[in-house]
């Protein structure tokens, strides 16, 4: 089985990483646009990379492990691999829309 | 947060000797009893509150680990032990402590080890994070005048104690305050508060950082106010010619540092794209407010001829409007934060955690906070007016709301605001008062 074949896995392991919160921003760490990739090889091995909203962030080591946590936890999961980039640089522009309206920030904001 | 508590009882200890009529304007303001006050908001709070957060902040800045996170704790020792000699020193020159010890060398000696251990950690730090951006180099540019302010401090207080009599000493005793306090208010507490403000209210407000080239005549211009009110100011006091000139030159950069660093915040502000602006932001804008005021104040007594007169209800904006306002601002958002981190950082993923908003009751805290600005106006008012009676009741006005705030940071950390079912998820635990327990990343 391939990655490509771990759709349902990959969900809920997307679903997964929505319990774990940017402190600071208060939203989940998907809809906030802080998961760049989340792949699923066929044993079971998770890659997820992942940025924060600012380099130095004193938060990056904790979200980093709470997004290893909440998908180690999943069953079919044998081993999580977390890596953190910063290319390209987060910008709120990767948010959803709901991320967006929670955190009150208007579209033409955006800009 | 030992520095931060450490900073905040010494805040609350000096605004209890102003409401109780210690020091200027009851006492002149050269007195022992001034001395020792102002010593105790600039060391004791100003200088451990920053030392305190520099320790948090510049590994931010730098996107590196400190270069030594056993070294703040004997820092903050030494510089305990320097401070408290310090302020006994000035007792025993006001004839209230009859104690024959050799205070002042005693100071000297344990700041100057305080100070050069937290000057070689944040210094090995940076150095080895080069390239460095703008905000991280006005830190550069801020521990050089800590530097500065240092070496000056403890020529005053070897002059104090009779310890040395060369004529370089004496020249410097009498006429080198200018660049003491230009140097420790102006290029340490401010260039280095300015620094580290562009960085955290871009990222609490997701404001994109200011135009680059605006920063750094920010930073050109203060760089050259610390530098021509250190070594101009030395030399030309040295070489009794020029000194009255020099500090006017290092006062016209100073201005211009101020208007273009506002004028960089009010951008900062207006292209956020949080448009909610919470507490600490709110207050930030309020402490930039003041510096504001103050810049223009010395521009207008400058003017008019009594600046001289008036320097004290100036520094007192400067002090307690701008530098402590926005460090009680910051400290709202960094207590909260940092508590956040120890407690549910290590069960995130595991439990649902709360947000760093639920730690705090903002409504409630901005009332105590509205009441320590009104008082920091009030009581450059009253100094202006030259009432001392009015000012030790605008500082008993600051002590209660400094008190307040206080009581809210404490209440953030003893997780007092989270709803009682969401406090300890996952088997977390409630963080010790006063250390930290974060880990480094």
């Amino acid at each position: 089985m391939n990655s490509s074949d771990q759709g349902p896995l990959i969900e809920r392991a997307r679903e997964a990483l929505r319990t774990v919160i940017d402190p600071e921003l208060g939203y989940n760490i998907v809809d906030l646009g802080l998961i760049y990739e989340v792949s699923i090889d066929d044993t079971g091995l998770a890659y997820v990379l992942m940025t924060t909203t600012t380099r130095g962030c004193p938060a990056t080591s904790y979200l980093q492990e709470g997004a290893r946590e909440s998908i180690a936890q999943l069953p079919g999961i044998a081993g999580v691999d977390v890596v953190l980039t910063h290319d390209p640089e987060w910008s709120p522009q990767k948010m959803t829309a709901e991320a967006r309206h929670y955190l009150g920030i208007e579209e033409e904001n955006l800009r | 947060m030992s520095y931060f508590a450490a900073a905040l009882v010494a805040l609350l200890a000096a605004e209890s000797l102003m409401a109780a009529g210690w020091g200027f304007p009851n006492a002149p303001i050269g007195a022992p009893a001034t001395l020792l006050l102002v010593h105790l908001v600039v060391l004791g709070w100003l200088s451990l509150l920053l030392c305190g957060a520099l320790f948090q902040f510049v590994p931010v800045l730098v996107a590196k680990p400190l270069y030594s996170a056993r070294l703040p704790l004997p820092a903050l020792i030494l510089l305990l032990g320097g401070i408290i000699a310090l302020l006994s020193g000035f007792l025993g020159l006001n004839g209230a402590l009859t104690a024959k010890l050799p205070f002042f060398p005693l100071a000297s000696v344990l700041l100057a080890a305080g100070f050069g251990l937290v000057l070689w950690n944040l210094g090995c730090t940076l150095w080895r994070a080069r390239p460095l951006g703008l905000p991280a180099r006005f830190v550069v540019v801020g521990l050089l005048g800590l530097a500065a302010t240092v070496a000056i401090g403890i020529t005053f207080a070897l002059v104090l104690a009779g310890d040395t009599t060369t004529p370089t000493a004496l020249r410097l005793f009498a006429d080198g305050l200018p660049i003491h306090i230009i140097a420790g208010l102006g290029g340490w507490l401010s260039l280095t508060a300015m620094g580290v403000s562009y960085r955290l209210l871009a990222m609490f407000m997701l404001a994109p950082e200011p135009d680059r080239r605006s920063t750094r005549a920010v930073l050109q211009l203060g760089a050259w106010a610390l530098g021509v009110a250190v070594l101009g100011g030395t030399t030309a006091i040295l070489v009794r010619r020029g000194a009255a000139l020099v500090f006017s030159a290092a006062g016209v950069l100073g201005l211009l540092t101020v208007v273009l660093y506002a004028r960089d915040i009010v951008h900062l502000y207006q292209a956020r794209k949080r448009r909610v602006l919470e507490l600490n932001s709110r207050m930030a804008a309020a402490a930039v407010g003041s510096l504001l005021v103050a810049a223009l104040l010395m521009v207008v007594l400058g003017s008019m001829g009594t600046l001289g007169r008036d320097a004290g209800a100036v520094v007192f904006l400067v002090v307690f409007g701008w530098l402590s306002g926005l460090g009680l601002a910051k400290l709202y958002k960094i207590v909260p934060f940092l508590t956040w981190l120890e407690c549910y950082g290590p069960v995130l993923g595991k439990a649902p955690t709360p947000r760093v908003q639920d730690l705090v009751a903002e409504q409630r805290a901005g009332k105590w906070f509205g009441l320590y600005f009104l008082a920091v106006w009030a009581g450059t008012v009253a100094l202006f007016l030259d009432s001392a009676w009015a000012f030790r009741a605008a500082a008993a006005l600051l002590l209660v709301g400094t008190a307040g705030i206080v009581l809210q940071l404490v209440r953030a950390r003893r997780l007092a605001d989270v709803p009682a079912s969401a406090r300890f998820p996952g088997g977390s635990v409630r963080p010790p008062l006063v250390l930290s327990l974060t880990r480094s990343h």
